[in-house]
């Protein structure tokens, strides 16, 4: 029954039999072309060992401007860590919203029909936006982008296009919570009016800081998923 | 290449988790001891011909003949400048490995095979072993680096030291 239905499918007119076997001399048909996987630890990298790889592709030291750079990174490495600390206590919080707000953008996408209809098709949407979300925080940890790319954009695109998902919808999700995330960060994500805002950063004397390095790129990460899935 | 903050993230990655608050700790630790590690590089980077140098005449001093297990050179210039331009090698992989916080790009670049590239060439590699060694004991703390500085230097010596030997 399965063999039947892949065959009409190949093969609309239904004559696969008919169709003359190779001759014998024929060359072999083209292997499509293997490339080895490579182990997937070489291609995640952070702001440290982007210098080194950079600097040993050149065979040179790792110096004077670069090490400037690093030097910097680290002068603000707390900064860094309480913006992963937010997106990441804060996350299922920052998926549900976007998700939600996709949503109440385009009621069809929970009506019959639509991609979000059933249940079990919305939990993949909260679930695609976490994974999203994670490698967002694993490449602002990092400081660089090659974890996101390696191990979540790669190949995401083409995996929605054979599931049928709008892209577009996906897209719109992101960028919302690109601005959740960027209220996270910054710490003006309170919901009852500016009185309140930014209640959880000045509790006590602390002042609020200067994060626009960090959101801004947080948000280029953001927009690296849109950008590799539209 | 592999670093503290990499690590950290491969294990979150591979549980499926967001950064925990111990992994947010371990990558702050390293970022503390971050400062001794860039001031060592630096330190390096500026002045990596001379103390290249320093362990080739180290060497050659014990050996006039240059690395041992070799077969005597006709011209000693030629052996000593490949010396220095492995001594050179193994400073500037020291350089990624203080950069990165981990031994990672030693692992991955030079200590690998390392064994038996020296048997193919028939070298010993006590030759290096003895250079490493060599510098190991010459760092002096105010004068070249800061204490911690220079604590992470030695680790770094005494890692492909103990690799080689």
């Amino acid at each position: 029954m399965g063999e039947s239905v892949i065959q009409t499918a190949l093969c609309p007119s239904g004559r696969a039999s008919e169709v003359d076997p190779p001759p014998l001399h024929a060359p072999p048909p083209a292997r499509a072309h293997f490339t080895p996987l490579l182990k997937s630890t070489f291609l995640m990298l952070d702001a440290f060992s982007r210098a080194a790889t950079a600097a040993d592709a050149s065979g040179s030291f790792v110096g004077g401007s670069q090490l400037a750079d690093l030097k910097a990174f680290v002068a603000a490495g707390n900064k860094r860590l309480d913006a992963v600390k937010a997106i990441s206590t804060s996350a299922s919080c920052i998926v549900t919203d976007s998700v939600a707000g996709m949503i109440c953008e385009n009621p069809g996408l929970t009506s019959p029909g639509g991609n979000c209809y059933s249940n079990r098709r919305m939990a993949a949407c909260l679930r695609d936006g976490e994974i999203v979300l994670r490698y967002v925080a694993y490449a602002l940890l990092a400081g660089d982008g090659s974890v996101l790319q390696d191990r979540c954009l790669n190949g995401l695109k083409e995996t929605y296009a054979a599931l049928g998902v709008p892209t577009g919808s996906m897209a719109r999700a992101v960028a919302i919570m690109k601005a959740c995330a960027v209220a996270h960060i910054n710490g003006t994500n309170g919901d009852r009016g500016p009185q309140t805002t930014n209640n959880t950063i000045t509790l006590g004397t602390t002042a609020k800081g200067d994060c626009s390095a960090l959101t801004s790129e947080a948000a280029s990460y953001f927009d690296a998923v849109s950008s590799s899935i539209s | 290449m592999k670093s503290t903050i990499t690590t950290v993230i491969a294990a979150a990655d591979n549980a499926a988790r967001f950064p925990s608050a111990s992994d947010l700790e371990s990558v702050r630790g390293s970022m503390e001891r971050a400062a001794a590690r860039m001031e060592a590089a630096e330190k390096l980077a500026a002045n990596y011909d001379s103390v290249a140098q320093e362990a080739v005449d180290a060497v050659y001093k014990v050996n006039p003949q240059g690395t041992l297990g070799r077969q005597p050179r006709v011209c000693d210039t030629e052996g000593k400048e490949k010396c220095k331009r492995d001594f050179v090698h193994y400073l500037r992989l020291i350089n990624y490995a203080l950069v990165t916080g981990g031994t990672g790009p030693l692992d991955e670049l030079a200590i690998n095979g390392a064994k038996e590239v020296y048997a193919a060439l028939s070298i010993d590699p006590a030759t290096y072993v003895y250079g490493l060694n060599t510098l190991r004991n010459r760092g002096c703390a105010p004068r070249d680096m800061s204490a911690q500085a220079l604590a992470e230097y030695n680790a770094a010596l005494d890692y492909v030291a103990n690799s080689l030997g």
